[in-house]
């Protein structure tokens, strides 16, 4: 740098830093966003299309930019509600005997208390235990349980035709089914109690499973052989999703009594059943499967 | 940004090969010497001035004319008048051709204007030549190779600058040039040993910023 050009480069500097507050500089000129950021594709995948007429699963419901649309949110915040509902629902104190079943009950004193102590769900009260040991069947090879379980709209919903179904299922395979019973505030678990009291061969529970989105009408089915206390989820088979638009309670009370009669042939349940080779018929559920529209909660201006 | 440096354009360079005997005697070369011509037109006189000078450091040329046009480059008479007109001669065109070699080199990289104020709207020419030419030394009656700074800057601002400059180091006024130039600035050129007229340029151009953040003065 030539010698003046030196010198006066030291002096700005020197009068930069005895200014206090030196004018900010110029802004660069920022150009106004465009209107639309995100185009919506003018045509959509036919592949998103097709696999979406077929599951309810979250497939084909497009992005804005790196998020949902708003129309998918607001669906997801209402079937998230439903699942919120159907967790919150209680099964009625007179339910059981209403619909001609067994009431049983477990220790639990509350709803909330159901929710935060599982361990309480999994036994009997005193008086349920008193009631299991006069009215009920003994020594039978199958005792079905109906219970609330996650989702008492599910139980009373399907729960019924499901325990009526695998009932039938069971006598018309010749094995001798326990007295029909509804158990309240009840896990998993409680099957164990149950089945040990009555003493029978197997022990199935079909109780309302945890609710998914927009599915608080699901049903689920322990199954365990020799039941009693102390038990694993090692030793049991369970069937998940018995609701209309995963394995309807008729199909699946095929399948329960096919797994059922597994349990007695093999005199074993859980890890060590063998499944292969059982003849599931048109239960298997391997063939063609009906498109499924998912219910549509909610509607805004883009959706309609 | 306040004493950002304002670099010259150079808006025209002609040469004259043989230029003639008339034209060369009117524009105050010497026909027995000088045959070739080198013109140039800058957009700021003064930095053209030292420009001119720095030729005769580098090529066997004489500055025979250089004048700066009536109320600077924002009035020219056309797009390539700019400020001032400048013409070396010498005897054969190579000598021309080394010296505008050297007289552009300058105006691109040495000699400039800085701005003054944040706006720009005030300008100021504190320049410190390290060693005189034969052109400036002779204009300003000081041995070449000698140090001068050269300062300029409107008139107020001149004014102030300069008593600054006189006070701020051992130096001398050699010429002082009062308003109003060909282009309405003030200028001087101060002598002293390279040190202190560092120091000269150096007050001066404080005391022309300070006085475009103060015009008004009332004790």
């Amino acid at each position: 740098m030539s010698f003046t050009r030196a010198v006066m480069a030291a002096l700005q500097e020197r009068l930069a830093g005895m200014d206090p507050l030196p004018p900010p500089p110029p802004l660069p000129e920022v150009p106004f966003p465009p209107s639309r950021v995100f185009p919506t594709p003018k045509r959509r995948s036919p592949y998103a299309d097709a696999a979406a007429r077929h599951t309810t699963a979250l497939v084909g419901i497009g992005h804005v930019g790196t998020r949902y649309a708003t129309d998918v949110v607001l669906q997801f915040q209402a079937e998230l509600a439903v699942a919120h509902a159907a967790v919150g629902t209680e099964l009625p104190e007179d339910w059981a005997e209403k619909n001609g079943l067994l009431p049983l009950h477990s220790r639990v004193s509350s709803h909330r208390q159901f929710l935060l102590r599982p361990d309480l769900g999994r036994r009997l009260d005193a008086p349920s235990l008193a009631r299991l040991g006069e009215k009920a069947r003994k020594g039978v090879d199958i005792q079905p349980i109906l219970a609330d379980g996650l989702s008492a709209v599910a139980c009373m919903g399907s729960g019924l035709a499901l325990l009526n179904h695998f009932t039938r299922e069971c006598e018309a395979r010749g094995y001798s089914v326990g007295t029909p019973m509804c158990a309240r505030y009840a896990r998993v678990w409680l099957e164990d109690e149950i089945g040990e009291t009555v003493g029978a061969k197997v022990a199935a529970i079909l109780l309302g499973e945890r609710p998914g989105l927009g599915t608080g009408d699901g049903l689920s089915a322990y199954l365990v052989y020799s039941p009693k206390i102390g038990r694993t989820d090692g030793d049991r088979n369970m069937m998940s999703n018995i609701h209309q638009r995963g394995a309807p309670p008729e199909q699946a009370a095929r399948r329960l009594a096919v797994l059922a009669g597994a349990m007695l042939d093999q005199k074993t349940s859980g890890v060590p059943l063998n499944l292969a080779g059982l003849d599931l018929g048109d239960a298997g559920g391997g063939g063609y499967r009906a498109p499924q529209a998912r219910v549509r909660l909610v509607s805004t201006e883009a959706s309609k | 940004m306040i004493l950002d440096r304002i670099v010259p354009r150079v808006l025209a360079v002609r040469r004259l090969p043989g230029a003639d005997p008339a034209l060369l005697t009117a524009y105050g070369a010497d026909p027995s010497r000088h045959a070739a011509l080198g013109l140039v037109t800058v957009d700021q006189d003064d930095p053209t001035y030292v420009a001119l000078d720095e030729a005769t450091k580098h090529a066997a040329v004489d500055v025979v004319f250089a004048k700066s046009f009536y109320a600077g480059s924002a009035h020219a008479s056309g797009a390539l008048s700019g400020e001032i007109l400048g013409v070396i001669a010498g005897a054969d065109m190579a000598d021309v051709d080394a010296g505008l070699a050297a007289l552009i080199r300058c105006l691109e990289h040495d000699a400039c204007f800085y701005a003054a104020n944040e706006k720009g709207t005030i300008t100021v020419f504190p320049h410190v030549i390290a060693s005189l030419g034969r052109y400036l030394s002779a204009q300003a009656g000081l041995n070449v190779g000698e140090a001068m700074a050269y300062l300029v800057a409107p008139p107020m601002e001149h004014t102030i600058g300069l008593d600054a400059a006189l006070k701020a180091a051992s130096v001398r006024a050699a010429r002082i040039f009062t308003p109003p130039t060909e282009t309405n600035f003030a200028a001087a050129w101060l002598s002293g040993d390279l040190n202190a007229c560092q120091a000269a340029a150096v007050a001066y151009a404080a005391a022309v910023v300070e006085v475009g953040r103060q015009a008004w003065d009332l004790g």
